[in-house]
């Protein structure tokens, strides 16, 4: 690449001077043709090449499973189904999540929304979906309905809806929130929490306002736009 | 030379300057990141040092894009930076943004690489060619 006579000619020049930048464009108009920066396609692809052999890489590789990968998709409601759920280390608290002033969101609620957090520490779901609609059409984001399953650790979500077949092993109804010490998480002092050893939650199904944040690992990754979601 | 073209002429002296689409393109993709994933900060710092790592990213990719575009000699540098904490973005923020801003960041990590000042303009390859055969005798 560095041999190619293109790149010779501009070796000793100096783009910081955008004001004389400017003269010989002007200049330019009557004798010689304008000399401008320009994109040398070989050169951009000495750099495109490696840089989409890396990031089929990494797609190929959370798509196996092998790779977590980490969301935190907020402002828009989105929506999480899974056929089945088990989790270790879960807590759950209510909470109230507020808004940017002035949010394009905010419709009747006055920028706050009722959410309830649950915290679970390590979790196992079979047949993953998640959809968030961009009005007209939904991203949808599916995973782990082949053998492997996908597995999350730190996950965290504040839900409006949640529904499911739940059961507990060693479930503490009514604890302070800030005394959890299941799943790492503390709530705020005064509100009223459960926590469990275990969890295992069949046909979930959760309405998600503000926030999943933790470590995910998708295998059989699928992400596609779709007219309904999940 | 009234106003608005003198302005105009200026800019585009400005733009022929530096590689522009390059640094626009890796200054978008990193806004879109973030704003793929404005979750509430609070959630993230309960969360630790890898939902921080999710911000930081697209935040450098931001700068970069905006360093490309206002310092470009130091493009080679931006650059390659540019095209690591695009790709970084994959796992730390919801996919590089759904993909979306993953791929504007390293197209224009990559315009900015492969961008070079002050280039004559083209000649197509049989123009150069006949040029050469030109000048051979």
């Amino acid at each position: 690449m560095a041999s190619s006579p293109d790149v010779t000619p501009s070796a000793e020049h100096h783009p910081e001077n955008p004001e004389s930048g400017s003269a010989p464009a002007a200049a330019g108009t009557t004798g010689a043709p304008v000399r401008r920066g320009r994109v040398r396609a070989r050169r951009a692809a000495v750099m495109a090449v490696p840089a989409a052999l890396v990031a089929a890489t990494l797609a190929v590789l959370t798509a196996e499973g092998a790779l977590g990968v980490q969301f935190a998709i907020s402002g828009m409601p989105f929506t999480v189904t899974a056929t089945e759920l088990n989790g270790t280390g879960f807590e759950q608290f209510g909470g109230l999540d507020s808004m940017a002033p002035g949010s394009p969101n905010e419709g009747d609620t006055g920028g706050q929304v009722l959410v309830v957090t649950s915290a679970i520490k390590n979790a196992t779901l079979t047949k993953l979906c998640q959809s968030v609609d961009l009005g007209g059409t939904n991203l949808l984001i599916t995973a782990g309905s082949g053998a492997q399953k996908v597995t999350a650790t730190d996950l965290t979500t504040d839900s409006t809806e949640l529904s499911g077949d739940a059961s507990f092993d060693n479930i503490e109804i009514g604890n302070d929130a800030s005394t959890l010490t299941k799943a790492g998480v503390k709530g705020p002092i005064g509100v009223f929490s459960q926590q469990a050893d275990t969890v295992r939650i069949a046909n979930l199904r959760q309405t998600n306002y503000a926030t999943t944040a933790g470590v995910f690992k998708l295998p059989g990754l699928k992400l596609r736009f779709s007219d309904s979601g999940c | 030379m009234s106003g608005p073209r003198g302005l105009r002429s200026a800019f585009r002296g400005w733009r022929a300057d530096r590689p522009f689409w390059g640094g626009l393109l890796l200054a978008l993709g990193g806004g879109w990141i973030l704003l793929t994933m404005k979750a509430s900060l609070k959630v993230v710092l309960r969360v630790g040092m890898q939902g921080l790592a999710g911000y930081l990213l697209p935040t450098l990719m931001v700068l970069l894009g905006l360093l490309v575009l206002f310092h470009p000699a130091q493009r080679l540098f931006y650059s390659l930076t540019g095209v690591l904490v695009s790709l970084g973005s994959w796992l730390t923020s919801n996919l590089g943004g759904f993909f979306v801003g993953l791929l504007l960041g390293v197209v224009g990590s990559c315009l900015a690489f492969g961008w070079l000042p002050d280039q004559e303009p083209r000649l197509s390859r049989r123009a150069r060619k006949r040029q050469a055969a030109a000048a051979a005798p």
